[in-house]
């Protein structure tokens, strides 16, 4: 059986990990920069304040205090994920995280009810020990698990945990009344030639022929099939088409402890990454990077950072993501640690066409015939003929971020307070 | 950020050899093994957090204002251990204690009588496993 374990409102829901008093409020986190809403509270969706509303248009509502909007906090947001991983990881033979609130557990050779109560038993952990609502969907198949995920976040009854058999009743009705764009990595346009031929429901596509779906349409769309009838045919790395994040990372031949080198293959490795969100015409909205240490050396210490770097605004532009490289790798390094593998994931992609600038947001300085012409070159006379050595050292890095709650889990001067009595924490911190 | 799972040793290893004769140090077999306070006081890491606590009535308990605070949230609390929980939208540090034969939320300072837990609504947060009190800036 496999699980996907999907935090609710992941963003809004770390903020209330440190600020319980937005619990049971209207919260909205804003984009880099401060420009638009990126996730709401479901108080907030109650409200019909729709993804992506321009900050602006809500300023009256936020100073009347009917609605709170804190700026985005990647590094929270990243550390917090980090330890939903690894709590999931401790208790879970196998764990592939998909996105930064996504993360898939695999549970082979257990029965429905044993899945079940692990699955139950889960979102109770994680809501206690890390203050994360989730859900869990429950299902033989990579896609089923995904759609008992929905289930288990839309209907209540469900508490949050949801598993969908194969051949259930609850499966039949569900998929019969579940529009076939529903369905994992079937978008619009797709869904749209679908419908012309008479596939409308999640159901209509799950009786194809997966054949004559593979000549008509594409691969991915009869495993698609497949996986809706329970067949297993996801691999994760196939997962990985639907591209929400871009990760590039490879081991060195020698582990390596000093700084240029590391900064050479995280150089190397991002430089392949931004070429890779340029072919699918993707923007980032924050850099992630980590080093390894050789874990099977228990004699060396052992290291395994990560660094998530946000970027001013949304981007496809391999300086600007070097430059975030090279503040990543200065947070993060440590002398006399040998790494055996670094790597750069570009994460919260968002389609260069969708990207919405608000009045307020300065338009990012891209220059797409520069990059154009070096993917060109490069394609044709092969990868790396034409690199990005040095970078802007004064490139502008300070982000707009007037509302960014602290980061609670990484920087020691910006720790959550607990006062002594009522009234402690006003009074005993003194005026800046 | 720091990785959760790793608490790299908190300075580098030595690698020892005595002189140029070429023999083994007798301490090589025993190099890593200083002691790490991280083992010490975060028994799970991933379920630990730090906070910094602001007041003075939890003085008769260890706890000084700007103390770092230890807090794992994945201990089951127990009378006697200190606490941070939600209370009234703020978020505190109180000792779970008996008060005439009920559970309360005690401070260690008269001013602040025990917060009886049975008509409140409270929320916990985390037990307190440790407070650091640094002397020297």
């Amino acid at each position: 059986m496999i699980g996907l374990v999907d935090a609710n409102n992941f963003y809004v829901s770390c903020e209330r990990v440190f600020s319980p008093a937005l619990e049971g409020k209207a919260v909205g986190v804003m984009s880099n920069n401060d420009g638009c809403v990126i996730a709401r509270s479901a108080e907030m969706k109650a409200l019909e304040i729709p993804m992506g509303t321009p900050a602006f248009q809500l300023e009256g509502l936020r100073r009347r205090g009917a609605i709170h909007l804190v700026s985005s906090n990647y590094e929270l947001y990243g550390d917090m994920s980090a330890r939903l991983a690894q709590l999931l990881r401790d208790a879970c033979p196998k764990v592939a995280p998909y996105s930064i609130d996504e993360m898939f557990i695999y549970l082979d050779g257990l029965g429905t009810t044993k899945c079940l109560a692990i699955g139950a038993a889960l979102r109770r952990r994680i809501r206690r020990h890390l203050g994360l609502p989730v859900c869990v969907g429950l299902a033989p198949t990579h896609t089923l698990a995904k759609l008992a995920n929905h289930v288990a976040k839309k209907q209540p009854h469900y508490q949050g945990v949801c598993l969908l058999s194969e051949n259930s009743s609850a499966t039949t009705a569900l998929l019969k009344q579940l529009p076939v764009s529903d369905v994992w990595g079937i978008g619009k346009r797709l869904a749209n030639q679908l419908a012309i031929n008479g596939i409308h429901t999640a159901w209509d596509l799950r009786k194809c022929d997966h054949k004559r779906l593979r000549q008509q349409f594409s691969v991915v769309l009869a495993r698609t099939a497949l996986e809706l009838r329970g067949t297993p045919c996801l691999q994760m790395n196939a997962l990985e088409q639907p591209r929400q994040r871009i990760m590039t990372s490879r081991s060195f031949g020698k582990a390596t402890g000093i700084k240029a080198e590391l900064y050479g293959a995280l150089q190397c490795h991002a430089q392949r990454s931004a070429e890779k969100l340029r072919q699918q015409r993707s923007l980032t909205r924050a850099v992630l990077l980590f080093l390894s240490t050789n874990r099977h050396r228990k004699d060396q210490p052992q290291y395994f950072p990560r660094a998530m770097v946000p970027l001013p605004t949304p981007s496809d532009d391999t300086r600007i993501i070097l430059a975030a490289v090279r503040e990543g790798l200065e947070q993060i390094y440590r002398p006399h640690h040998h790494f055996i593998k670094a790597g750069v994931m570009l994460v919260d992609l968002v389609d260069t066409q969708q990207q919405q600038l608000s009045l307020l947001q300065r338009p990012a300085k891209t220059h797409p015939h520069l990059m154009e012409t070096v993917d060109a070159i490069n394609q044709r006379m092969g990868q790396g003929t034409i690199h990005f050595g040095m970078t802007d050292a004064q490139a502008p890095w300070q982000l707009r971020c007037a509302h960014r709650s602290k980061r609670y889990t990484t920087r020691w001067d910006e720790l959550m307070e607990a006062g002594t009595h009522p009234g402690a924490i006003q009074a005993f911190t003194s005026p800046p | 950020m720091m990785s959760l799972t790793s608490q790299p040793l908190p300075f580098p290893a030595l690698h020892g050899r005595a002189g140029f004769s070429g023999f083994p140090s007798p301490a090589q077999d025993y190099e890593h093994r200083t002691l790490d306070l991280n083992v010490r006081l975060i028994k799970n890491p991933t379920q630990t957090f730090y906070l910094t606590a602001r007041g003075d009535s939890m003085e008769g308990w260890g706890i000084f204002d700007g103390d770092l605070l230890v807090v794992d949230r994945s201990v089951q609390p127990r009378l006697g251990h200190i606490l941070v929980a939600m209370f009234n939208e703020e978020v505190l540090i109180k000792r779970y204690a008996l008060h005439h034969g009920a559970p309360h939320l005690c401070s260690s300072h008269p001013h602040y009588p025990p917060l009886p837990l049975d008509d409140t609504e409270c929320q916990l947060w985390g037990v307190v496993r440790a407070v650091v009190h640094e002397y020297l800036p």
